[in-house]
């Protein structure tokens, strides 16, 4: 399954330790600059949770903490892999040719 | 900075405003995850930032979440029930189309407005009426476009040509039939006239029910998306609710025009069409109830921990 970015985004967050709804939109603010909305946020989280890489906690009151499962953190490092060699591949031929 | 209305730290303690849109979420997604985004929406407000911003993408969100809703299985029940209701639907609109034309007298807005001295629930139904069958019209439009798009994606990846000619029969007799219409002599009074207007009606309602019956085959013998039964499923929701405004709106005429007029006419075809709209209605309604309750079932088991 191909990763959405806010997907990419929480699973991140997530492989840090658990965290609640607004846990994860600040932290995911504070690491990449990105700030998701409400519904863009549980989107993800509902379509994590449904594929089994990610797992609700018990709540506490209306915040209830998620946490990151084997299979998230494999789906994870895949992705990350890929992004890492992309990203390697891009920023070695911007160097040979850089642009104008 | 001014406080805003509605915002966390709000002294009546109301959540922000934006919150009250969760209320356009899926029922099923809002009974798993509902008060958790209402939580986030007050804690994001109190963070600073912007209700507009959050409304619209709690919109998208919406979207989404209705999109890739499983929504209700597509059991056989449901199947039926859709089934149930264009049979429904196309009995109703028949019964309707002919009680207008055949009166000529009630579905008019120039004769409404004549009565609207005796009677304003006359107008007021007539617009009703009118205002519902547009809107039954248009979501049959829409529908009979999404499947056909479906199922003719379906029939192609299948290489199965049948449902491309079931799909053009409805077309082909429709155009043979008003064709035909266009073709008879005028009905004059005689005999002769009178059997071949009454004919050619009856070949008309049997070419309904053949063109029905094509339509229905293709939708028992095709696997359609998800999403497509999903509109299947609005569609069949606005018909039936058109059924029954409609069904209203005509009895509430009748009764109108025969209780304020000081002789009324004979009501025997209003009350016959009256009987044949209650019971199409009230058949698509139980259709869909059964559907909904089998959904429920599902979803009345307890949320993941």
């Amino acid at each position: 399954m191909d990763l959405t970015e806010p997907a990419v985004l929480v699973l991140t967050s997530l492989a840090d330790g658990p965290k609640h709804g607004y846990a994860l939109a600040k932290d995911i603010e504070a690491f990449s600059g990105a700030k998701l909305g409400p519904g863009t946020l549980y989107g993800a989280l509902s379509r994590l949770e449904e594929r089994g890489w990610i797992e609700a906690l018990p709540a506490d009151d209306r915040r209830r903490p998620y946490q990151i499962t084997s299979a998230g953190a494999e789906s994870l490092a895949i992705h990350l892999e890929t992004a890492r060699k992309v990203t390697a591949t891009g920023l070695r031929r911007l160097e040979v040719r850089p642009v104008a | 900075m001014r406080a805003l209305r509605g915002a966390v730290g709000d002294p009546d303690g109301r959540p922000p405003w934006p919150a009250r849109l969760t209320a356009v979420y899926p029922p099923r997604w809002r009974q798993r995850y509902g008060g958790e985004l209402d939580q986030l929406v007050s804690d994001l407000a109190g963070g600073g930032r912007r209700p507009l911003a959050m409304a619209v993408d709690l919109l998208r969100g919406a979207a989404v979440a209705w999109i890739t809703e499983r929504g209700t299985p597509m059991t056989e029940r449901t199947r039926s029930a859709l089934i149930t209701v264009l049979w429904s639907w196309v009995a109703f609109a028949a019964t309707a189309a002919w009680f207008g034309h055949d009166l000529a007298v009630y579905p008019t807005a120039r004769v409404a407005a004549q009565l609207v001295i005796v009677n304003q629930i006359v107008p007021d139904s007539y617009r009703a009426l009118m205002a519902a069958g547009a809107l039954g019209v248009a979501a049959t439009a829409v529908a009979a476009v999404v499947f056909a798009v479906d199922a003719a994606r379906s029939a192609r990846r299948q290489r199965r040509p049948g449902p491309f000619i079931l799909m053009a029969a409805p077309i082909v007799i429709a155009a043979c039939w008003v064709g035909g219409l266009a073709l008879l002599p005028q009905a004059n009074g005689t005999p002769a006239g009178l059997a071949i207007s009454v004919g050619w009606l009856l070949l008309g309602l049997a070419g309904l029910a053949a063109a029905t019956q094509a339509v229905v085959k293709v939708v028992r013998s095709t696997e359609f998306t998800p999403l497509t039964w999903r509109i299947g499923g609005a569609a069949a929701t606005i018909v039936t609710a058109v059924m029954v405004i409609v069904t209203c709106a005509t009895i509430a005429w009748g009764v109108a025009e025969q209780t304020s007029t000081p002789h009324p006419g004979d009501a025997s075809n209003w009350l016959v069409v009256t009987a044949i709209m209650a019971v199409t209605s009230v058949r698509a309604a139980l259709a869909l109830a059964g559907t909904r309750r089998a959904a429920a079932a599902p979803a009345a088991s307890p949320a993941a921990a």
